[in-house]
């Protein structure tokens, strides 16, 4: 299928969600800036209670309560700020406008009915008049994906191992023809052939329907794989974020470095390889103020105790922290110095 | 282990824990004034069995000439068909009833966490024969084996009654425990404890127990209130020989005796049993809502 | 089909073997009634100038099983006559076959009681995905609370206090029994209303007892699976709010109806208190009669009928498991 238009771009601008607790509300994610270019493929890493998942839904609306998006926007070209939409609409966007495609390791099919039932049940929630057409799309988009479509549109979702079930959901993302595709996790709980597989598909796929994706992995390695941009984040913020390669050959957040570090190689020392120290941070104990990853950081310095580290731009790029500018004689955006709300 | 050997600060430690679980347990309890009204309920009924026949005189006194009198200051619920004050008689009555119920409970809780942790522990050969046994158990419905049962053995005396009831009773405490066990084993939890040299006491009494004993707790409260039900039933039916006071009787003498049915003089007589049923069962939903908070984290957080 | 099939021969062996458990202990209660009643009649008879072996005819025709002989030969002579169906005589109603007095009383219990179970899982499975989704609110509270507290108290309190009220102080009900017996039997208006209005309140306490089980079931199942991923799944493909609650019903009712299968084994041994209150001549009013008078063959074959229904019930509730949800049927792993 030939992309008629161009895909639609995102961008998410001062993205706050909280969650109610009994110690009040408490930011899962707090203050994000992110754009997703049109026709380019995102990734978003993160380890868990980091808030990569929270912005995820944020983009389609849907945190689930006791959470809620306290401040920001999300615009998505074609729809406006998604923060703003509602009811129907709001309906009307998820599947049409985004597809969303659940971790493999969750169950996101009814299991009380088949796949192609299911299909029908979303072309009949979006007033799809050409039910054949709709259910031959599905076919062929699982043919696609190296799969006997009729016989998976006939199969329950147990009956369907977990590549199969993850190709399925990709299908049910995209057989409404949603350019804008969310992957959250695609790559967890699977086999290493069936990640490789999944991969090169969303690759693959992504070309030729001309879509933008996002991609939320808590794997540096999938990132590496398909994204061209990766945004790197910590405790509810991003801590860095620029063109995929640049970022992984000279990463200039102490996080990103400690990331990276911890990632054994196939050749050299296992040695080498250094896990980060502590933990991350949960939605309790993440610091009201200064740096979120200062607990764990190298290069804390008294600043991080009470400041917001800076936006530091250069280029493409960009990183929160205090030591960055030091390190690498980066001068920080102007703006970005004082900017609380800028992170 | 003794716990003379335990060092002072695991010591401190375990009271600062068993501290923090009165400071829960208080929390909790306040959050929902209800619950507080449902440990109360139950600490006036636990009053009236231990104190109650003390109150009265034993055999209680007949006024002659007030039979099925209406309620009044003298006789709050009235008199019963002799002219026994029918508060006395539900108040006396109390103690056959918790005995039983106590007696049950312990019954049900020591055999069904008994053969609960040996099958799941076991689990084998033993394990597919008890848990074959016990559903079975669940399966032969108990009223009317109690019924059969009451043709061959006259069990009248509270105790006796605890104990056919708690016999009965034991099933599903031993399905829930072996299931316990059985996923605390899943998670490699006793192959860890093994491997750490403790005895298979040890592990029974001091990791596995703690762990259920809340859970147990609550099942034994169920226990209890089933029990309640059981026995009272039995004797509103009447086919067991009448020899205590006791809630059932009085029920079984107001609707068969005096036709609370159709008139309404013997009506307080019927209601006043009733209401004490009522009561504790609220009691015991209540503090069975508490503890369930208490124990289970996960409803903690709303 | 396999997997039904094998299923369905592992249940039927089980509940052959169940039953097989329960007829020996009704024979073992009947034997080891103090006095031994059997050796006691025949010697009666015999004393009364019958000849032994009409005697001991006699004494096996009341109770299905000659008293002569070892303990063993006598409880493979009881079977025996099970297996042809013959659950001996009755004691207490003289000349009437126990499956006669068993036949003739069941339907007096199995209607209502049926009547009572539909009517209450209807009422409960609504107000408990009413009380599921209004979770958070005053109503659903007051819906989980009512619902906690008819499902903890225990059916001949409701009875007595539906009783007390509806025959007692407000009298718009009969107190007991099926019918008017001014009223003679037959397919005439008056006959049937009279049957309807004594059957009200047995039908209504039977259904309020049964009301708090299936909405506290119900609202913890519907409760369950809005917190399964697949629901938040079909949310963000936009999918229809009817066709969610669809997804969401259809998934929730699934373990219930396990349940209601199970609860319809109870049809024949629910109603004991009920019976006994109303008046009412059905299974449980027949088994507490036996009880009484020692009518141990009536008792046994009553025992037996009840233990039966809830075996077959419990293989049946499997079999519609198997049925309804796919998981099973195909034998996959339940996911």
């Amino acid at each position: 299928m030939a992309p008629e238009q161009s895909p639609p771009g995102a961008r998410i601008r001062g993205l706050t969600v909280v969650y109610r607790t009994p110690a009040g509300e408490l930011p899962a994610v707090s203050g994000v800036d992110l754009d997703l270019a049109p026709g380019t493929i995102t990734g978003v890493v993160g380890e868990s209670g980091s808030g990569k998942s929270t912005l995820a839904l944020a983009l389609l609306n849907a945190v689930q309560p006791p959470g809620r998006i306290a401040a920001g926007s999300v615009e998505i070209d074609g729809l406006g700020d998604v923060v703003a939409l509602g009811g129907e609409g709001l309906r009307r966007a998820r599947g049409r406008h985004v597809g969303y495609v659940f971790q493999a390791a969750q169950n996101s099919l009814n299991p009380l009915k088949t796949v192609g039932k299911q299909v029908l049940d979303l072309g009949r929630s979006h007033g799809v008049e050409d039910v054949r057409g709709l259910l031959a799309d599905a076919r062929d988009l699982l043919g696609r994906m190296g799969l006997d479509g009729a016989r998976v549109l006939d199969s329950y979702q147990h009956e369907l191992s977990g590549g199969m079930r993850q190709r399925v959901g990709i299908m049910l993302a995209l057989v409404l023809n949603a350019r804008l595709v969310v992957l959250d996790e695609p790559t967890t709980a699977l086999d290493m052939i069936t990640q490789a597989t999944i991969l090169r598909i969303v690759r693959e796929v992504h070309a030729e329907r001309g879509l933008t994706t996002l991609v939320i992995t808590h794997d540096l390695g999938v990132v590496a794989e398909v994204a061209d941009r990766l945004a790197v984040m910590y405790g509810g913020r991003v801590a860095e974020q620029g063109p995929t390669r640049e970022v992984l050959a000279g990463p200039r957040h102490p996080y990103t470095r400690g990331l990276l570090g911890a990632i054994p190689r196939l050749v050299g020392d296992i040695g080498e390889a250094h896990a980060l120290p502590g933990r991350p941070p949960t939605l309790a104990d993440i610091p009201a103020d200064g740096c979120v990853f200062r607990e764990r950081c190298p290069l804390r310095m008294d600043v991080c105790e009470t400041g917001r580290p800076p936006v530091v731009v250069s280029g493409s790029r960009s990183a929160a922290c205090h030591a960055v500018r030091d390190d690498d004689g980066d001068r920080p955006a102007v703006a970005a110095a004082t900017g609380e709300d800028q992170a | 282990m003794s716990a003379t050997i335990v060092p002072e600060a695991e010591a401190g430690a375990a009271a600062a824990i068993r501290r923090n679980f009165w400071r829960g347990v208080w929390r909790v309890m306040r959050r929902k004034p209800s619950r507080m009204a449902g440990a109360l309920i139950l600490a006036v009924f636990a009053l009236m069995g231990i104190l109650g026949p003390m109150l009265y005189p034993d055999p209680l006194p007949r006024d002659t000439s007030a039979l099925y009198a209406s309620p009044s200051l003298r006789h709050p619920f009235g008199t019963d068909f002799e002219g026994t004050d029918v508060l006395a008689l539900v108040v006396t009555g109390t103690r056959y009833v918790l005995l039983t119920a106590v007696v049950t409970a312990v019954i049900t809780v020591v055999v069904g966490a008994g053969v609960g942790l040996f099958a799941g522990f076991r689990r084998g050969r033993w394990d597919t024969v008890l848990m074959r046994f016990t559903d079975m158990k669940l399966t032969i419905p108990g009223l009317p084996l109690l019924l059969v049962l009451s043709t061959v053995w006259k069990f009248t005396a509270a105790v006796e009654m605890g104990l056919v009831l708690g016999l009965l009773g034991w099933g599903g405490v031993a399905r829930a425990v072996r299931s316990q066990t059985l996923s605390l084993r899943e998670r490699g939890f006793i192959e860890a404890a093994r491997g750490l040299g403790l005895s298979t006491t040890h592990i029974v009494g001091r990791e596995l127990l703690p762990g259920m004993a809340p859970y147990i707790a609550m099942n034994a409260l169920i226990a209890v209130t089933g029990a309640v039900y059981a026995q009272v039933g039995l004797f509103f039916l009447g086919v067991l020989p009448f020899e205590a006071n006791n809630w059932g009787v009085m029920l079984n003498l107001a609707v068969f005796g005096g036709g609370a049915l159709t008139t309404t003089a013997a009506l307080p007589y019927l209601l006043a049993p009733l209401l004490a049923i009522l009561l504790l069962t609220l009691g015991i939903v209540l503090v069975v809502d508490a503890m369930d908070e208490i124990f289970n984290p996960r409803l903690r957080e709303e | 089909m396999a997997v039904l099939l094998r299923r369905l021969a592992g249940h039927v062996a089980r509940g052959f073997v169940m039953i097989l458990v329960v007829t020996t202990i009704s024979f073992l209660i009947i034997r080891s009634v103090p006095g031994d009643p059997l050796a006691a009649r025949y010697q009666k008879l015999v004393e009364q100038g019958m000849a032994p072996d009409a005697a001991q005819r006699a004494v096996e025709a009341l109770y299905g099983f000659t008293p002569k002989g070892g303990l063993w030969e006598q409880y493979l002579d009881y079977m025996g006559g099970l297996a042809h169906l013959d659950l001996g005589q009755s004691l207490s109603v003289p000349g009437a076959g126990v499956s006669t007095v068993l036949f003739s009383a069941a339907k007096w219990t199995v209607i209502p009681v049926l009547a009572g179970t539909l009517l209450s899982f209807l009422a409960g499975v609504v107000m408990g995905v009413y009380a599921a989704i209004k979770r958070t609110g005053v109503l659903g509270d007051l819906l989980a609370i009512s619902g906690s507290l008819l499902h903890g108290v225990p059916q001949y309190v409701l009875a007595l206090l539906l009783g007390a009220i509806f025959t007692t102080l407000v009298p718009i009900l009969p107190a007991g029994g099926t019918a008017d017996i001014m009223i003679d039997p037959g397919f005439t208006a008056d006959y049937i209303g009279s049957l309807v209005q004594h059957a009200t309140l047995p039908v209504v306490t039977y259904a309020l007892a049964g009301y708090g089980g299936w909405i506290l079931a119900m609202k913890s199942s519907v409760v369950t699976v809005l917190g399964d991923d697949f629901i938040l799944a079909a949310e963000l493909r936009g999918m229809k709010r009817s066709i969610i609650f669809r997804y969401v019903a259809r998934n929730a009712i699934l373990p219930l109806f396990t349940i209601l299968a199970l609860s319809l084994g109870l049809l024949f041994g629910g109603a004991i208190f009920i019976e006994r209150i109303f008046n009412y001549p059905g299974l449980g009013l027949m088994l507490i009669d036996s009880v009484n008078n020692r009518d141990y063959s009536l008792m046994g074959g009553a025992f037996l009928l009840i233990t039966t229904a809830i075996v077959v019930a419990n293989i049946a509730a499997d079999l519609l498991y198997t049925v309804i949800d796919p998981r099973v049927r195909s034998g996959g792993e339940a996911a």
